[in-house]
Parts: structure tokens; C-alpha cells; sequence
């Protein structure tokens, strides 16, 4: 199994978990997914959450003088619905890229605490093996 | 970007390439901008000039002697990616994340529409070998999926390839990190292209930036230098010129002496 669908499947095995996605918020492009997609098309939630994402890393209120030098400015994105949790982590690599893994969790069953820990997890280990 | 645009049709998937998916073809699709390499139908890398490889997006992670290492091992099995992993030069997902990042970008260049011929080299295999291939079909929605991206922040695609130079404004926007870096090699000389590789970027990262700067007004594309523009000139004139008759010639002439 492949660093990217490896990823993918431990973060399903969470509580709660209803989809994954690994997404590149430049482009829009799911790079990989597993479980249900939010809202029903994969192609959407990826090009959504992207949007997402890039205004969170790019926009200067959450990331003060556009992001520094070194590493991220942002860690994370939670977003809280009446029945759900979507978590987007940013994945940090030694070469330039915009991804990051987005977990869609049932609210009832899912932890976001530690769901936002494990994903942090993942994101690292993504890169580093 | 809306899926009813694309389609289950897929018009983006051209006949050629499609037709090499469903006959699950081995080999290298050559166009002017880019090449595709499909294995078993499905594509496997993509190449072009306008978009750094592996090696340049990798640079500050694997060093010359590692590719070459990789190289000599198992470029003649064409199975330098797997080796990279099996050798613990990088990570599983590491190398997924860098390849699909470059073969995206490649195959929007190689698969942009009109570009000259199209042929096909059946059997040829790429030296990196599978990494993570991909179907053909989502390749080109992808492709198309990009150029709608641009063309909606700027619908301006002469963008993507001519010399762009930063423009001294009063107010700037505020510019992104990745904006700054691309605003300051904006020297009226380099293209999009040619600044992605000089950043080590993906080109289209770079496109999106610069489409971004051009509709904020930070860079324009300077057009090339043709000289005083010609002065406008009634029609007539040149059928004159090309018309001995003497007597429209004395009528001009009579003309003109009246004014």
C-alpha cells in the first residue's frame, strides 16, 4: 500500500470517521480519498476545501506577513457543523507543495481532539515515513 | 469548475488519448509542449519544458549525487523511484506528493489544446517507473479543470507564457509569500515558467500567482516593442499608389491644391 493511501486509511480508522481526502489547495486536486466524500462529489469537497484552505494559509489574518520563511503559519482548520467536524491539516514537506488532509467526522462519534492530534500525526509521518 | 461543465462525456479526454487509455497502451505521448507516459493505458509521468521536473521541485531534498546514485542503480530497469524509497532516500508519500505535483503539472503543458501533432512511441517507459499512476480520464479533466481555474482569475492565458514585469503601484495589495518570491523576479525578461524554475516550483503554482498579480494589477505582460505604430491611412490611398491612371492622379492633385 502507497504512503498516500496508507495515510488515508489510518485516518478512517478514527472515531466518527466518515471520509478523507488528501488535497492539494493550489489546484483543487484531490491527490487521493477514501470513505464517503462531503457533499457527495469528491471533485467539489476538493475544490471547496481548497478554497478553503488557501485563504486560511494565505490571507494575512491568520497568517501574518503571508506565512514566514520557514514552516507554516497554520496548523489547522476546524470547521463545526450541527452533525459534523471537518478538520483540514496542513502537510508539511521539504519541497514546495500545498497540500493538506482533509477528515470528515460524525460529530456524535467523532473526537476532535484527538482526531486533530492523530492528523497532525499522519501529516508528519506522511512525508517522513 | 462546476462538474456539469466537464461532463461524463469528457470532452477534454481527446480521441487519441482516449482510445490509448481504453487499449491499455505502453508508451510516450509526444506533443509540442510536454510528453505523457501512460503504462498499461494509465498515465505514469508526464514531462515538459515549462514545468520543472522531480529533480529541480526535489533539489533541497535529494542532491545530485543521490539522483545519480538512483540513476546508475535502476534507471536502466526503469525503477529509479522505487528505488529512492527502498533505499530510504525518501519517504513512500514523500515521493507520491513531489510526483504527482510535477506529472500534473507537466501534463497541463503536454495537453494543452492546439499544440502542433500529436504522436505516440509505443513501448517507451520512463526511467522513474510507477509511482502512482493515474487514469488518463482524470489527467485531462484536471488539465481542464486548470485552465477554467486560471481563466476565472484572470481570463488573460497569453499570461501563462509572456514576459511579465512587476508594476510600481501607490497602494499594493498585500501579496502572499509565494507572491513576493514571484514579484521580485519579475524582471520584464523571465516568463511564468522561467520563474518556477527558478523558484523550484511548480509552474502552474507559479501561473496561479501570476494571474492573481495581473488582475490585481502588481505585473503586467509587456508587449513586444514594434516600433511608432503605423499612421492609419484611408483605403484609397494604396489603390492609388497602385493606379497609374493619370487622371484620378490630377484629380488628387487638383484636390489638393484646392485645400
Amino acid at each position: 500500500m502507497s504512503g498516500i493511501d496508507a495515510c488515508l486509511v489510518e485516518a478512517m480508522q478514527l472515531p466518527g470517521a466518515r471520509g478523507a481526502a488528501l488535497v492539494d489547495w493550489t489546484s483543487g486536486l484531490a491527490l487521493g480519498t477514501a470513505g464517503e466524500a462531503a457533499g457527495g462529489d469528491g471533485e467539489t469537497a476538493a475544490a471547496e476545501s481548497a478554497e478553503l484552505a488557501r485563504m486560511a494559509a494565505e490571507h494575512g489574518t491568520f497568517a501574518p506577513g503571508g506565512g514566514q520563511d520557514k514552516g507554516l503559519p497554520v496548523e489547522d482548520v476546524i470547521i463545526t457543523t450541527r452533525t459534523d467536524y471537518h478538520l483540514l491539516r496542513y502537510v508539511e514537506t521539504s519541497f514546495e507543495s500545498s497540500v493538506f488532509l482533509h477528515l470528515w467526522l460524525d460529530r456524535d462519534q467523532g473526537n476532535l481532539a484527538l482526531a486533530r492530534l492523530r492528523l497532525a500525526d499522519l501529516a508528519e509521518r506522511l512525508v517522513l515515513g | 469548475m462546476s462538474t456539469a461543465t466537464l461532463g461524463d462525456a469528457s470532452p477534454s479526454l481527446s480521441p487519441m488519448l482516449a482510445r490509448l487509455a481504453e487499449e491499455r497502451a505502453t508508451g510516450a505521448l509526444l506533443r509540442d509542449h510536454g510528453t505523457l507516459y501512460l503504462l498499461d493505458g494509465q498515465v505514469v509521468h508526464a514531462e515538459s519544458p515549462a514545468a520543472p521536473g522531480l529533480d529541480v521541485l526535489l533539489a533541497d531534498r535529494l542532491p545530485r549525487e543521490g539522483w545519480q546514485e538512483a540513476f546508475d542503480r535502476a534507471g536502466p530497469y526503469g525503477r529509479v523511484g522505487r528505488f529512492l524509497v527502498d533505499s530510504g532516500r525518501l519517504a513512500d508519500g514523500e515521493l507520491e506528493l513531489a510526483h504527482l505535483g510535477a506529472l500534473f503539472d507537466a501534463a497541463y503543458f503536454a495537453l494543452a489544446p492546439g499544440s502542433g501533432p500529436t504522436r505516440f512511441r509505443h513501448g517507451v517507459a520512463h526511467w522513474l517507473g510507477p509511482v502512482r499512476p493515474v487514469s488518463a480520464r482524470l489527467v485531462a479533466r484536471e488539465c481542464l479543470r486548470r485552465r477554467e481555474l486560471l481563466d476565472t482569475l484572470w481570463p488573460y492565458p497569453d499570461t501563462d507564457s509572456s514576459p511579465v514585469v512587476r508594476e510600481d503601484l501607490d497602494a499594493p495589495a498585500p501579496v502572499t509569500r509565494r507572491q513576493r518570491d514571484v514579484l521580485d523576479l519579475a524582471d520584464g525578461t523571465r516568463t511564468p515558467p522561467d520563474i518556477a524554475r527558478a523558484l523550484g516550483r511548480p509552474a502552474f503554482h507559479t501561473l496561479i500567482d501570476v494571474r492573481r498579480l495581473a488582475a490585481a494589477g502588481a505585473v503586467t505582460t509587456p508587449r513586444e516593442e514594434t516600433g511608432p505604430a503605423p499612421v492609419a491611412v484611408p483605403r484609397w490611398v494604396a489603390d492609388v499608389s497602385q493606379d497609374p491612371d493619370i487622371a484620378l492622379l490630377r484629380r488628387l492633385r487638383n484636390a489638393l491644391e484646392a485645400l
